[in-house]
């Protein structure tokens, strides 16, 4: 229970300080769009074949829209050295670590609430509850994936060169599962009932995962 | 490794649709097994290491990764010298090859953190916690042919589909393999105690003096 208030109140204050400076999301937003118009240059698009590009767009605008807010997400507490405060509280690092996973995930979904109508609006593709799911189940195992690895790169030299490294392998699953169930929505808007399935296994396997990993990365 | 290719070459019968270039399938399956393998030791490492902070545990870890990651690169080489007579390609993006290639780079990125971070217990702590979740694409790579259609074929050791002199060749092919991994990984593991010797001998008066000044 304690935990859990933890979690909220680092959350809560990460949010605030972004609602304070607007520093990530405005530059999200503006990220995501631009990677639309970049991929109507490099795909040649038409009506014809929105289908079959939008969903390759989405993740690849979703996966690198999300190292750049994960990449983020230990910034400025390294700039002020304030994670050792933190830890120096009771709380336990991974209460700690769930409140920062919390703020930067709800930081993706807003960035998501951008793209996806973006996406329906620009390459005119349908835009379904299956497709919203599947990418709001994808992101809870993103957001723990990617903090654990930020809060890995933030103390380490050429950060901005190994959270990629590392993240994107094992964000493949979440694209591989999410990619199909965005796919088919988009397609013939069938159910993908077992795709969400997945990804909530997948969701719980690494939280539960990541939270147990984070007392060996961030107490140091 | 000699023993093993004599019989590749002299013993196992050459197959029948394929010819010669099926030879290839004894080394690139052994090879990928002493990868699991490799990288198995790289979890235990980990795992050990985390709970218990043992030095050991830690070295054996980072020289297993390295010779895990060789044996994949072997695995992948070999794959697509075979995969161009046979399938016409050297790549197809079938879901044993890409999860084999993810696994490759993941393992890339676990040398990279060793190499990056602080020398010393952060540098083992990170690489424990990612040779952790990077192992979670061993079980993938397995499974991917029973998961998934794949152009890569299934098992067929375990299902009994080899003729016999084939699996003759085959298992000794693999146990040399397993052989050589392990004498592979007792090399580096000892390159890794000298490293870590040498590191202590010259980089501990520095820092020591550095911190003095600092100090100071």
């Amino acid at each position: 229970m304690r935990s859990i208030s933890i979690a909220l109140a680092v959350a809560r204050k990460d949010l605030a300080s972004e609602w304070r400076t607007r520093e990530v999301v405005p530059a999200l937003a503006q990220f995501v769009v631009l990677a639309l118009v970049i991929a109507n240059f490099g795909f040649q698009f038409d009506s014809r074949n929105a289908a079959a590009i939008a969903p390759g767009v989405l993740w690849m605008a979703l996966v690198f829209a999300g190292l750049v807010a994960f990449g983020r997400a230990f910034a400025a507490e390294r700039e002020q050295a304030s994670l050792e405060a933190m830890l120096m509280t009771p709380a336990t690092p991974a209460a700690i670590f769930t409140g920062k996973a919390l703020a930067a995930g709800l930081l993706l979904v807003i960035c998501e609430a951008v793209l996806l109508p973006a996406l329906a609006l620009f390459f005119a593709v349908p835009l379904t509850f299956d497709e919203v799911s599947a990418v709001l189940l994808a992101t809870v195992g993103m957001a723990v994936l990617g903090c654990l690895f930020a809060a890995m790169v933030a103390r380490v030299r050429a950060r901005e060169l190994l959270l990629p490294l590392l993240t994107l392998p094992l964000w493949i699953p979440f694209v591989v599962v999410g990619g199909q169930a965005v796919q088919s929505a988009m397609s013939d808007g069938s159910t993908t009932n077992s795709a969400n399935g997945l990804l909530l296994d997948l969701d719980i396997l690494f939280v539960v995962l990541t939270s147990l990993a984070a007392r060996f990365v961030l107490d140091d | 490794m000699l023993l093993a290719a004599s019989f590749i070459f002299l013993f196992a019968p050459t197959d029948a649709l394929q010819g010669p270039v099926q030879r290839i399938f004894y080394l690139h399956v052994s090879a990928a097994i002493a990868a699991y393998g490799c990288f198995a030791v790289v979890l235990i490492g980990g795992v050990v290491y985390l709970w218990k902070e043992t030095l050991a545990a830690d070295r054996l870890a980072r020289a297993a990764a390295l010779v895990g990651l060789v044996f994949t690169t072997v695995t992948l080489v070999m794959g697509m010298i075979w995969a161009k007579p046979i399938w016409g390609t050297f790549w197809t993006w079938d879901a044993r090859l890409t999860s084999t290639l993810v696994l490759w780079i993941i393992y890339a990125g676990y040398l990279m953190v060793r190499r990056l971070a602080e020398p010393g217990r952060q540098s083992a702590r990170f690489a424990a916690v990612v040779g952790i979740f990077g192992f979670i694409d061993v079980p993938v790579v397995h499974f991917s042919v029973t998961w998934w259609r794949t152009q890569h074929p299934g098992p067929v050791v375990l299902n009994d589909a080899l003729p016999p002199q084939m699996l003759v060749a085959f298992l000794i092919t693999m146990a040399c393999t397993l052989v050589l991994a392990a004498v592979m990984i007792a090399i580096r593991y000892r390159i890794e105690v000298l490293t870590d010797q040498a590191t202590e001998k010259v980089v501990a008066p520095i820092v020591a003096q550095t911190r003095a000044g600092d100090a100071r």
